[in-house]
């Protein structure tokens, strides 16, 4: 037998299995259709727009910012991010939101704002009616 | 025009130099001149180019989209520096720019060494010209006129003499949901100025600016070496792929030897500038998030790390005659290393993260799109149909066996395990394109074994003697390193409290690889200092691993409110906000918050951080202020800041905003606001009293009450009437109403919970943290760049053997 193929092999193995189920447990997905987001209690990475006709509220004393969101199809769900604003909120185009939805509410862990004029720009849609 | 001309020709010399590369390899006799003029006159237009294109930015020619959309004229020459690879047209050019140089040092190597250039060559060649095509007039490119896409630009950034122009009339539009307007830059606009005799340069006197987050001493030097550290890989692969082509596999290692450490110390400190940003400007709290673009640039790296072990084993083992060991394993990884880089670009690049990193790259549309898979999947197929195509040769050269305890075996393993590393982040990060995504907790579980591992065999291996050791030699030689070992595990556990068993185990492996490393330098420092290079690099890698241990799994942070004047004790400190003033021109307010050791006696210092609403994305932004020292920094990050003025008397209690019909719950209870109570119009024009408000239904404990919460204006001025519901303990205060959107602002609190009548004071809320021992960090990976290059120049002389 060939010592580097039994060295190699068992790193290979183990971490191959370690990886398998690290990766199984510790997945998100992603969702964009908020009726699936409300109908789960998995952890999920929501992708959806803020909805700016409706204000958002900054909770000094236990340090929440809440906030709208809706996806493409329209449907509206209420996000409680636990955390300050984000920078670039107000000017995000779209938002990651990562949590659970939960009575009602999505409680966010983290959240992820996507800048129109970060690198690309893309006002022409908005500008063009 | 002139700078697409200049790539369009550049991309002609590099396909011409590389087909005459080619006509060399197969023997053609007068060929090899004229493809290295072409690849120097491909060099010499790309330098124009970039040169050119920096002219354009520092003189703010703002008629070309790129300068327009990443600059402006009230950038610093610095930042205006960075405005070349700001935008993906830049960068690539950047990169193709680095590429091209590095080219030119290639050459005059490889045309010294035997038959090597064209074959080299033809490869490396092959690599400009997809660059070349990246950034030509069909795709990316820098040099592409304002008015060849249709872009809409706000009128703040027009010359005002032109704005009310009749001819303008046609080309302003109106977006509804902003209420702003904007010209439409066109064809159709350009022929309209060129017609009355405007030049585009006058028209438009502003651009956009660079984005704030870019615009520090960091990002003027982390992406230039990034990417040279990209172009670098492009060379290992070119020396595998030119021994596949000859099918001699001897010379290759001791050649491109050189090339892949150089490679591997630049994009090593390429990575640490990128996190040492990410830490100190970004405000992460951290150097390393495992975002895709960060992971996008370590992949190559581990992948280059992990072909320099076996590299080192083929070289050695070639003593005895024939090619050496690991042959396949070299070539293999000398070319995923580029095809990774590759990879990433295409993963960056293409959109198809668009939702999984910070760095919001937009789809590129879809030619660029279908031109970076092609890109990817010539060099994969390229390189890994060459090394089929060779197998069986390759498998017919193997050597005999190895012994269990020897230096081979020590380097193979390390070699898999940074392997293992590598395919750990790849197939993370690659995750998003099957719209799955994993916590970074996959990263960092995974990555403490395999990190204990790599820390035992970076002391281990080099107590091994190559072919074969004795177990008695190995005891004796690693006396000193155990001995130490033991005395560091005792102190950091009684000292340090570090209780974590992984912890430990990943601090005593570090700590055992640092003394063998260590003892070994100490011993040949009198001697062939040119041999130090391993050792220091190993030296480096335990630091850096310490300084995760310390920085990550040790960090202690809390948020905290710091109202003016009040020291506050938190993590062995006391702060206390002093004053703010603004910097910069007004734009930018630094926060000054003086830091004390301990309980407050002793010497203070006063930390900085900095918030500022930026113009260019109209955002809050945010920088940390760091208390940098050895053993330990200090961490504070701004959250918000209330200035006191407009709270007067605030009731205790939550902001609520709402808008007719919208439902909130509060302190338990239901709240809708069902109606807006509308103020007497005329009565309010003519500056009589009058009142307005909001008609509320809150239901609390299955009770649902309708109250009106009111604003008065009356002769003594405004009044807020705030409303008391006993049963449900509820305080209902109104604190601003806007007739137009009706939107109603409100503060409910408890009603047993008293009205602070106090007076209103300054907050700054910060994230405050200590990082200890993150200097380590910074240091490790300084020290491993240094000895990547004390090897590269060993490995040079080595080169001609």
């Amino acid at each position: 037998m060939k010592n580097k193929y039994i060295f190699g092999g068992v790193i290979a193995v183990v971490f191959l299995g370690m990886m398998i189920f690290l990766f199984t447990k510790s997945n998100i997905q992603y969702e964009s259709d908020f009726d699936k987001v409300m109908s789960s209690d998995r952890t999920i990475k929501a992708t959806g727009s803020w909805v700016k006709e409706k204000s958002y509220e900054v909770n000094k004393s236990d340090r929440t910012f809440a906030f709208y969101m809706k996806d493409a199809a329209g449907h509206e769900m209420k996000v409680i991010y636990a955390g300050t604003i984000p920078n670039n909120f107000e000017s995000a185009q779209s938002i990651v939101v990562t949590g659970q939805y939960k009575n009602g509410n999505f409680h966010a862990k983290d959240i992820l704002t996507k800048c129109p004029s970060k690198y690309q720009d893309k006002q022409s849609a908005a500008a063009n009616s | 025009m002139a700078g697409s001309i200049l790539i369009t020709l550049a991309l002609a010399f590099s396909i011409f130099s590389m087909v005459m590369y080619f006509f060399t390899y197969r023997g053609a006799k007068n060929t090899l001149n004229i493809a290295r003029m072409s690849y120097h006159a491909m060099a010499m237009l790309v330098i124009i180019a970039s040169a050119f294109l920096m002219y354009l930015i520092i003189t703010h020619q703002y008629q070309y989209e790129y300068v327009y959309s990443y600059s402006n004229d009230d950038l610093p020459f610095g930042f205006l520096l960075s405005t070349f690879w700001a935008g993906q047209q830049g960068s690539f050019m950047l990169w193709l720019f680095v590429t091209a140089l590095i080219g030119v040092f290639l050459q005059s190597y490889t045309g010294k060494r035997d038959d090597l250039e064209p074959r080299v060559m033809m490869f490396f060649t092959l690599s400009t010209t997809f660059l070349l095509a990246m950034v030509s007039p069909l795709m990316k490119n820098p040099f592409a006129y304002i008015w060849a896409e249709p872009m809409f630009l706000e009128t703040a950034k027009i010359n005002s003499i032109y704005l009310n122009s009749a001819f303008m009339q046609n080309f302003m539009f109106n977006d509804p949901n902003s209420g702003q307007t904007f010209v439409k830059m066109s064809k159709d606009l350009y022929a309209t100025l060129q017609g009355a005799g405007i030049s585009v340069n006058q028209f438009i006197i502003h651009g956009k600016g660079l984005n704030p987050l870019l615009q520090n001493f960091w990002m003027q030097i982390h992406p230039p070496i990034l990417f040279a550290g990209f172009a670098m890989t492009t060379v290992p692969f070119s020396f595998a792929m030119a021994a596949l082509l000859k099918n001699d596999y001897k010379d290759w290692v001791r050649q491109s030897f050189p090339w892949i450490l150089a490679g591997s110390g630049i994009l090593g400190l390429g990575i640490m500038l990128g996190g040492y940003w990410a830490y100190g400007v970004l405000g992460w709290g951290g150097y390393w998030a495992w975002d895709p673009v960060e992971n996008a640039s370590l992949v190559p790296w581990l992948i280059s790390v992990a072909g320099i072990h076996t590299m080192i084993v083929q070289r050695k083992t070639q003593a005895k005659g024939g090619m050496g060991k690991f042959v396949k394993t070299n070539l293999l990884l000398s070319i995923l290393a580029y095809v990774m880089v590759l990879y990433s670009t295409f993963l960056t690049r293409s959109g198809v993260l668009g939702d999984a990193s910070v760095h919001s790259f937009v789809d590129p549309g879809a030619i660029v799109y279908l031109f970076l898979i092609i890109f990817v999947g010539t060099f994969l197929l390229l390189g890994v149909g060459m090394i089929i195509y060779r197998w069986r040769y390759l498998e017919s050269q193997i050597v005999d066996e190895e012994s269990l305890l020897a230096r081979e075996l020590a380097l193979f393993t390390a070699t898999v395990t940074l392997g293992a590393s590598a395919l750990i982040v790849a197939v993370g990060t690659s995750a998003p394109i099957f719209k799955q995504s994993v916590e970074t907790r996959f990263y960092n579980e995974m990555h403490v074994p395999l990190a204990i591992i790599i820390g035992l065999l970076n002391g281990f291996s080099f107590l091994l003697k190559w072919r074969h050791s004795s177990g008695e030699d190995i005891l004796k030689k690693s006396k000193f390193s155990l001995i130490a070992t033991g005395v560091f595990a005792l102190l950091i556990i009684l000292f340090g409290k570090v209780y974590d068993v992984m912890m430990i185990l990943l601090s005593v492996s570090a700590a055992f690889a640092f003394f063998v490393n260590a003892e070994i330098a100490y011993k040949i420092f009198t001697g062939n200092k040119k041999m130090l290079g391993a050792y220091i690099a190993h030296i480096g890698f335990s630091l850096f691993i310490l300084g995760v241990v310390g920085s990550s799994a040790y960090s202690k942070q809390v948020e905290v409110d710091l109202t003016k004047g009040k020291p506050v004790q938190i993590l062995g400190h006391t702060l206390e906000f002093t004053s703010y003033n603004p910097i910069e021109n007004n734009t930018k307010y630094e926060f000054n918050v003086s830091v004390k050791d301990g309980d407050g006696k002793g010497e203070a210092r006063v930390i900085k951080p900095i918030m500022f609403i930026s113009a260019f994305n109209n955002s809050l932004m945010r920088e940390p202020d760091i208390l940098e020292g050895f053993t330990k920094d200090f961490y504070i990050s701004p959250l918000s800041y209330e200035d006191g003025s407009n709270i007067e008397n605030k009731p205790q209690g939550n902001a609520v905003t709402l808008m007719p019909n919208e439902k909130t719950s509060v302190e338990g209870a239901q709240l809708t606001y069902t109606d807006f109570i509308k103020p007497d119009m005329s009565v309010m024009m003519g500056g009589g009293n009058f009142q307005m408000g909001a008609k509320l239904t809150v239901t609390k404990n299955g009770k649902t009450e309708t109250i009106e919460a009111l604003m008065k204006k009356s002769e003594q001025g405004v009044t807020f009437v705030p409303v008391e519901l006993k049963d449900a303990d509820l305080r209902i205060e109104l604190t601003k109403i806007d007739p137009t959107s009706k939107k109603a602002e409100l503060i409910v609190g408890k009603l047993s919970m008293p009205v602070v009548t106090t007076q209103p004071a300054e907050v700054l809320a910060v994230n405050a943290s200590t990082k200890p021992f993150i200097s380590l960090v910074w240091i490790g990976v300084a020290v491993v760049v240094i000895g990547f290059f004390v090897s590269t120049l060993r490995r040079l002389k080595e080169s001609w053997a």
